[in-house]
């Protein structure tokens, strides 16, 4: 068997790529498209450098088999656009030093923030339990899903609607 | 010299997926959520001929309350590709099975939850993860299927070795069975270094029909259990401080814990004295709380 | 290339998003070029053995093999003793060694190819204490040691080859005889310090490539371009203006990513291969590359009834591992750290940087600082206690003050030991009760001597670019150096560019370590900024500080500029499972003058963070010489959840000079642990405070206390 066609849809667009049925999603990210915000540093699904939001939900792209994505939709922070009201709270807090789990730790709340609004400290710190940051920035980083919350809630009021869905 | 490309099978019913599994043998590896055979395949430490996805089987993931079961109570099914999130997350778990809930919220971190099933957990019999001990002590067991039937297994035979099932070539597991009428049950996971690291010793006390069954886990090749010490508990309305205490020694001198990175044997066999009383000390407590203790003892 | 890069650490307002919250940022491990080759090493399965015979033959044509025959003629290096070559050509020296590489089309690939070279090898004994490797008749490492040219070799080694010593550096202060004859009371213990792995999220990557007229080009993640370009010229016989180092963002690093490091096996490889080779380290491998120097410290500590403290003789064992790296200088620094900020007239140290068969140690953030404080801090408290001190009281009684000389001989200046310790002494509710606290108190040097420089060149635009080699690791210093020179220049930080490093670019810097770049490029900026302003084009500013100590009697001036800082912790213990929960950390560090206050609380809070997972369970394990927990589910670092209350203070003086904060509040926070707990009564010696050990403490003070005295 030689390498197989994937599809799915990345960032909102539908994508084919060749991967190996071996090959983590994350070799494929990277290396068929070109992603660097999927990084890997454990390879065994501790640390949280490699998420992507699979369906909305966050997963450790480093071991999920690349042809188990097929026909799902994920996302990463090259999605986001650079302005999503979370990624503004982590430059408004300045919740990095070198920036590598960043990502990760951005999809991560993105996806806590939509289930639940408003958390209080100790659930955003069980959320982020699984997303390392080795420069140390967690206290930063718990702010900054705050003021991420306070950001999308603005952004609620401002545009009232049914169901008030959360800002993708 | 090139390693050979391991093929890829999506069946889409079980039918098909048993098919296949009956044909390849060992020589497919079942891929359920899929994050142990990422970290095995990552490591190095695997290198499949063939990878069988159950991932396209929508009739393997469900959660279902039957009232059927012989005793008249209620039984939850699980499918087997019923994702660690999806039971943590089913107000009918949270409701009937407290326990299962907030146990599996405790395992790794969301994403891995995500992505990983409770059939899963259970195949890869990882000594080391939490839910193998808590469904042991529910008195859980499992459905294997192959082409030529299915047979019940509870998860106490299930789990023989490390990483090591009595799941033959030619089944799958397809379905796990948790009875209810629980009268109180307890997990403690005991870390010794970080609040992400797995358990050095993992306690389970559940008390049904007026039983009492304590599993340990995370302390040797298979979770343990010890039917002669938690008969101790036999005809008692609760667990007296000076049983639990009793019963937590017991089971220390009877485990021949294993040393890894999370602590030493020796260091184990301290905790499991002390993490087992306090288990059956919140078994205690819980049932008192419920009333359940006096209620179902006759 | 280098100025495709986009920067880090742009402010909030612009239009464009900061990079590492885009994910744009890209890292040593994302440069690619075209035609490039994959490398993977082949390493020692033995802790020790001689190579006998590597064999290629079964590799695909395709495959770029390296072997010990083809580096056999290039350059010994170390950027402080010459002991290392490419590959263990004759022996291999850890478990990890390399002994050979391949390049080839995929990283999949390479692995592949690596798995099928064929080494033969002849096991030899091995060693791995330090203080056994000292022993007459233990294993020998290297038999020549050849002190380096790199200019990383600032400072007098004394190498005793014959006992697997690097450096034995000494401070002879006073009489120590006389000075324990004038004691009252002595206190002596032994302390030990595990390897730890700095687990750097961005792993160890590189890429080299050689041009068409023969010069070589490396994209490496280093905190030391121009240290690496020296010993790459060593190897290869080049002038060093013929090797170009760019340095992009690192994402981390923490003392990880310094002098060579695969850079030469990258290039060697390149060359055979007429191809870019570029390598991303295994996870793994990262235990394999450089970790943290265990260590052995032996405190003998004397005082008069009163407190005051008369004399200190401390003997640390730096387990420095296969080959030497810097780890002399951080036997040294950790020699220099371990009297502590205390004036004592008889002073006597011996530190010793050992060779064993392990992995290589090297910088770690906190650079010998973290041992030395945890043995020195850990017996103040055991004499307080034998006084009956508050120990609180005992170290502002003895703490240096402004014009003390320290046992180095060096005048103090700008000194706020007592103000460090008073602040979390105050926050940590000392005075409401001692129970379950603990306080320890660091002085750490930078780099002494050392030498920055800098150019500010204006644009046509009206922009400036400042080229400068300082490395950008996470904390914070392009930023910092950007917002100095758009102070100076009058223009807004975003004005203001700073290009990845490029050696063939920026002009000389010592290298990004010991928390000295922001102070150091800060001052020769301020020249640099004249002399623009001068010609309106480009302005040169260079920064030295001159001193160096005499490592035979430890005289000198260690550091022109001293880290200061305190930490204080309260805690709770489980005494039946022995685990140690840290209810509430506190630092107060001596800050100077803050240039970039949120990228100044990031690194001490880093540095408290990553001490506290030194404090509780960093330790790399081995089984004779293997590492048994090179992972992150066996090795474990914290996460959000493991944080205590965490709080401190970034003291400030008006006029004052800028400090590096990079490492202070790491050292400390240890002790302060350690301290905490034996106010308890529980004494470990030991770190981390497992709840194992923390157990087996509880239990011998209960015997201790039950025994008749």
């Amino acid at each position: 068997m030689a390498a197989m066609e994937i599809h799915f849809t990345l960032n909102g667009q539908p994508v084919a790529v060749q991967a190996e049925p071996d090959e983590m999603l994350l070799e494929v990210l990277r290396r068929e498209l070109g992603l660097r915000s999927v990084r890997e540093t454990c390879g065994l699904g501790i640390c949280g450098a490699c998420t992507a939001l699979l369906n909305g939900q966050p997963i450790s792209t480093c071991i999920l088999l690349a042809p188990l994505a097929e026909g799902c939709e994920i996302t990463t922070v090259e999605g986001l656009g650079g302005h999503h009201p979370v990624q503004r709270a982590f430059e408004e807090v300045q919740a990095f030093q070198c920036g590598y789990c960043t990502p990760g730790m951005i999809l991560t709340i993105k996806a806590l923030l939509e289930e639940q609004p408003a958390p209080d400290e100790e659930t955003i710190r069980r959320a982020l339990g699984g997303n390392l940051c080795r420069c140390g920035c967690y206290l930063k980083i718990v702010q900054a899903a705050q003021r991420a919350a306070a950001l999308l809630a603005e952004e609620r009021r401002r545009q009232p609607g049914p169901g008030a869905a959360p800002v993708s | 010299m090139a390693r050979p490309i391991p093929a890829w099978l999506a069946p889409t019913s079980l039918e098909e997926a048993l098919e296949l599994r009956a044909r390849y043998g060992e020589e497919a590896t079942v891929v359920a959520g899929g994050t142990f055979v990422g970290i095995l395949i990552n490591q190095g430490l695997l290198q499949p001929a063939a990878l069988l996805t159950l991932r396209q089987i929508a009739e393997l993931a469900y959660l279902r309350v039957e009232d059927a079961s012989a005793s008249g109570k209620p039984l939850l099914r699980i499918g087997a590709m019923t994702t660690h999130r999806a039971l943590e997350r089913s107000p009918l778990v949270q409701r009937g099975w407290p326990v299962l809930a907030s146990t599996f919220a405790l395992v790794a971190s969301p994403r891995v939850r995500n992505q990983a099933t409770v059939g899963g957990v259970l195949a890869d019999a990882d000594y080391a993860s939490d839910p193998p001990a808590l469904l042991h002590a529910l008195g859980a067991s499992v459905v294997a299927r192959s082409p030529q039937g299915q047979r019940l297994i509870s998860v106490e035979e299930l789990i023989v070795g490390h990483y090591e099932t009595s799941l033959r070539p030619d089944e799958l597991l397809t379905e796990i069975q948790v009875p209810g009428g629980i009268e109180g049950a307890v997990y403690r996971k005991f870390r010794s270094r970080s609040s992400e690291d797995r358990p050095c010793v993992a306690v389970a006390a559940v008390r049904r029909e007026g039983r009492l069954r304590v599993t340990v886990g995370a302390v040797a090749e298979r979770p343990q259990y010890f039917p002669e010490i938690c008969a101790l508990a036999e005809g008692q309305a609760g667990i007296d401080a000076e049983l639990a205490r009793e019963i937590g020694e017991r089971y220390a001198a009877a485990i021949e814990p294993l040393s890894d990175a999370r602590g030493s044997a020796h260091y184990r066999r301290r905790v499991i004295a002390v993490e087992v009383r306090r288990a059956l000390e919140d078994l205690h407590q819980q049932i008192i709380a419920t009333g359940g203790g006096s209620q179902r003892h006759v | 290339m280098s100025r495709a890069m986009p920067e880090p650490g742009e402010n909030t307002h612009r239009t464009e998003p900061d990079p590492r919250v885009t994910g744009a940022i890209r890292y040593a491990q994302d440069v690619e070029l075209p035609d490039m080759l994959y490398a993977c090493i082949v390493r020692s399965p033995y802790a020790h053995a001689r190579v006998l015979r590597v064999d290629t033959s079964s590799l695909p044509a395709d495959v770029v093999a390296l072997t010990p025959d083809d580096v056999r003629a290039l350059g010994l290096y170390g950027c402080q003793i010459k002991d290392q070559q490419v590959l263990a050509v004759e022996r291999a020296l850890y478990i990890g060694d390399p002994v050979a590489a391949v390049a080839a089309a995929s990283p999949r690939a390479a692995r592949e190819a690596a798995e099928l070279i064929e080494v033969d090898y002849e096991e030899l004994p091995a060693v791995f204490d330090a203080v056994e490797a000292m022993q007459p008749g233990a294993p020998l490492l290297h038999e020549d040691l050849a002190i380096s040219d790199n200019d990383a070799a600032y400072f007098g080694m004394r190498p005793e080859p014959q006992r697997n010593v690097c450096h034995h550096f000494r401070i002879r202060h006073g009489d120590i005889e006389q000075g324990f004859a004038e004691a009252d009371v002595i206190v002596e213990e032994t302390y030990r310090t595990p390897s730890a792995q700095h687990v750097p999220m961005e792993p160890h990557a590189c890429l080299a490539r050689w041009t068409a007229d023969g010069r070589l080009e490396v994209w490496t993640g280093t905190q030391t371009p121009f240290n690496l370009r020296m010993d790459l010229a060593g190897i290869f016989g080049l002038p060093q203006e013929r090797i170009r180092i760019i340095a992009p963002p690192m994402g981390g690093a923490f003392g990880s990513k310094t002098f060579v490091r695969y850079e030469a096996i990258v290039a060697c490889l390149a060359r055979k291969a007429g191809r870019p080779v570029k390598l991303v380290l295994r996870r793994d491998e990262e235990w394999l590359t450089l970790n943290r120097h265990p260590s052995t410290i032996h405190v003998k500590l004397g005082a008069r009834r009163d407190g005051t403290l008369v004399a200190k003789q401390v003997t640390c064992w730096a387990n420095t591992g296969a080959y030497a790296d810097c780890g002399p200088g951080v036997a040294q620094k950790m020699g220099f750290a371990s009297p502590g900020p205390y004036r004592i007239p008889h002073v006597w140290v011996d530190s010793y940087c050992v060779y064993t068969n392990l992995p290589s140690n090297g910088a770690f953030r906190g650079y010998g600082a973290t041992q030395a404080v945890w043995a020195s801090e850990r017996t103040m408290d055991l004499l307080a206690e034998r006084l009956g001190l508050d120990p609180l009281e005992l170290r502002l009684k003895n703490v240096l003050v402004d014009g003390d000389r320290y046992c180095t001989g060096e005048v103090m200046h700008d000194v706020h030991f007592a103000d460090c310790l008073k602040a979390v002494a105050g926050q940590i509710g000392w005075h409401e009760g001692r129970r379950g606290k603990g306080l320890a108190v660091l002085l750490k040097g930078m780099q002494t001597p050392s030498r920055a420089s800098i150019v500010v060149e204006a644009n046509d635009d009206g922009s400036y670019t400042v080229h400068c080699a300082t490395a950008e690791m996470g904390q914070g210093a392009w930023r910092a150096i950007r917002m100095l020179a758009a102070e100076q220049l009058g223009v807004p930080v975003e004005r203001v560019h700073f290009p990845v490093p490029d050696t063939d670019i920026v002009p000389y810097d010592t290298r990004t370590t010991s928390s000295r770049s922001t102070y150091m490029m800060g001052r020769a900026l301020v020249e640099a900024v004249r002399q623009l302003k001068e010609n309106g084009e480009l302005g040169y500013g260079e920064c030295v500080n001159e001193g160096g100590l005499d490592p035979d009697t430890g005289q000198g001036i260690a550091s022109t500029h001293w880290h200061q800082g305190a930490a204080a912790a309260e805690v709770r213990v489980d005494e039946e499972t022995g685990k140690l929960e840290v209810v509430h950390l506190h630092t107060a560090i001596y800050a100077g003058r803050v240039v970039n206050p949120p990228a100044a609380q990031l690194q001490n809070e880093g540095s408290m963070i990553m001490g506290l997972g030194s404090a509780l369970f960093e330790e790399i394990t081995f089984a004779e010489g293997q590492v048994t927990n090179a992972n992150l589910s066996d090795y474990n670092i914290p996460a959000a959840d493991d944080l205590p209350r965490i709080t401190y203070d970034l003291i400030e003086r008006p006029g004052a000079e800028i400090h590096g904060l990079g490492e202070t509040a790491l050292p400390p926070v240890p002790a302060a642990i350690g301290n905490a707990l034996f106010s308890l009564g529980i004494h470990v010696r030991d770190l981390p405070l497992t709840p194992e050990r923390v157990l087996e403490a509880s239990e011998r003070r209960r015997v201790r206390s039950a025994a008749p005295v």
